[in-house]
């Protein structure tokens, strides 16, 4: 392609942008009915007025849908994987059998290097990583649900749910706990509960961490003056950072606090007092 | 519910719970255990390729050790026959030139014992010959002069020989 082509291909593109939020713009607001941005935001905190039908039987939150959503589109990526990927594995791998690789050996890695029993570690960082990082682009996807009330709502990411980033956070620390049993026993639990403040922080970590990627994505798509090149950045760039992010600050800090309860290698002697002592006894010479 | 804030739901935990441990179980089935087993065991055949590789240098040094003690024995056994056989040579030949000493020595003796015998014989056939001759000289000057001139100058020669 040359200059003048090149030159004509963006003329034709900027032209088409200028057409579309134009026509959004004058648009804007003809519809039945518009919720208020203070709705949408507290909404997307408390989840108090859109709900969804789980499969006709009860009514949850968006983000229950999702996290379903999110599962069953890993599983069937898994099970492509499996059936038609895995066996076909060479001692030299292709490349996707090298992404596979990597992101296995990554966590399969982490948890090695962290605790020295890992088996279970490594497969549940495996699947919390995939989750969380899974379920935070997916909200990039704006796949749309129909709430109880009518409305036409994007899909949030499964752990901008707080019982989603609660169930993600206790399960971690149960987790951590049955680390703390597998390597000390009885002294395991005790080791765990000192950490009482984990399953909270783990939580609300992830909520808030979601929460605010999803209140500032509602928040320019909820203008549609901001619709443009903006969402570029907050709401592909930023989405990317932090799905990468909170997959690895979650699974790095349940392998962290795994391997510390559940070391049981015993303490080496402490050697203040030898030096209090040695102290004096220079001090007596 | 609506007692708790920011609307948790329990039931709704444990419903994230069951679709979390049901993509778990999955994953772990489907891909990580699968894709695991592979690395690990494409990292032992490695190990034991690698092991292998090292028993064999091992060995291959063992055999380069063994060989080389075997030449370093061999050499001090060809160093040591070498010895042997330089005294034994030495030995040979000094018994030889002992054996060749003492055949000269008889030679030489025999020799001379032969020279003195073949000496003496040539003396007496030498004193033979001149008593002969001295004895046909004499008859000759007995023929041709007088018998007893001839035989007093016969005595007189004999005895002045005979002094």
């Amino acid at each position: 392609m040359n200059k003048r082509e090149r030159r004509r291909t963006a003329v034709i593109f900027a032209v088409i942008a200028l057409i579309f939020m134009l026509a959004a713009i004058f648009t804007g607001g003809g519809g039945t009915e518009e919720e208020p941005i203070q709705s949408v935001m507290r909404d997307a905190v408390l989840h108090d007025l859109n709900k969804v039908s789980l499969f006709g039987l009860m009514d949850v939150n968006p983000g229950l849908l999702a996290g379903f959503i999110v599962s069953g589109f890993l599983i069937l990526l898994a099970l492509i994987c499996r059936i038609f990927i895995i066996p076909k594995f060479k001692p030299v791998p292709g490349k996707i059998q090298l992404v596979l690789e990597t992101i296995v050996g990554l966590f399969d890695g982490m948890a090695k290097g962290n605790s020295k029993i890992n088996k279970f570690l490594g497969a549940y960082i495996f699947a919390a990583g995939a989750y969380i990082f899974t379920g935070t682009l997916f909200e990039l996807f704006g796949v749309q649900a129909v709430t109880t009330a009518g409305r036409s709502i994007s899909l949030p990411a499964p752990l901008s749910d707080i019982n989603g980033a609660i169930m993600m956070g206790c399960l971690s620390y149960l987790v951590i706990m049955s680390g703390g049993i597998a390597g000390n026993g009885i002294k395991g639990i005790g080791k765990t509960l000192k950490e009482y403040s984990l399953p909270i922080s783990l939580s609300f970590r992830l909520f808030g961490a979601l929460l605010s990627g999803a209140l500032v994505t509602e928040l320019v798509y909820y203008y549609s003056a901001l619709s443009y090149v903006l969402p570029v950045l907050v709401g592909v760039l930023f989405t990317l950072l932090h799905a990468l992010i909170q997959a690895y600050v979650l699974t790095m800090l349940t392998s962290l606090f795994y391997g510390q309860v559940s070391d049981n290698t015993p303490k080496p002697p402490r050697e203040k007092k030898h030096r209090r002592k040695s102290s004096k006894a220079n001090a007596a010479a | 519910m609506t007692g708790i804030p920011l609307n948790i739901d329990w039931q709704q935990i444990l419903l994230h719970l069951f679709n979390f441990t049901i993509l778990f179980g999955a994953l772990y089935i489907l891909l990580y255990k699968p894709v695991k087993n592979y690395m690990e065991q494409r990292e032992k055949h490695y190990a034991d390729m690698d092991k292998a590789a090292e028993d064999n240098l091992r060995a291959a040094e063992e055999s380069k050790t063994a060989y080389a003690d075997k030449v370093r024995a061999f050499d001090e056994e060809t160093r040591a026959e070498r010895t042997k056989l330089n005294k034994e040579l030495e030995a040979s030949r000094e018994r030889q030139i002992a054996a060749a000493k003492a055949d000269a020595e008889k030679i030489v003796s025999d020799a001379r014992i032969e020279a003195n015998r073949e000496k003496e014989e040539i003396i007496a056939s030498a004193q033979k010959e001149i008593t002969d001759m001295v004895t046909g000289a004499m008859e000759k000057l007995t023929l041709e002069q007088s018998a007893s001139d001839a035989f007093d100058q016969f005595l007189d020669a004999a005895e002045a020989r005979e002094a």
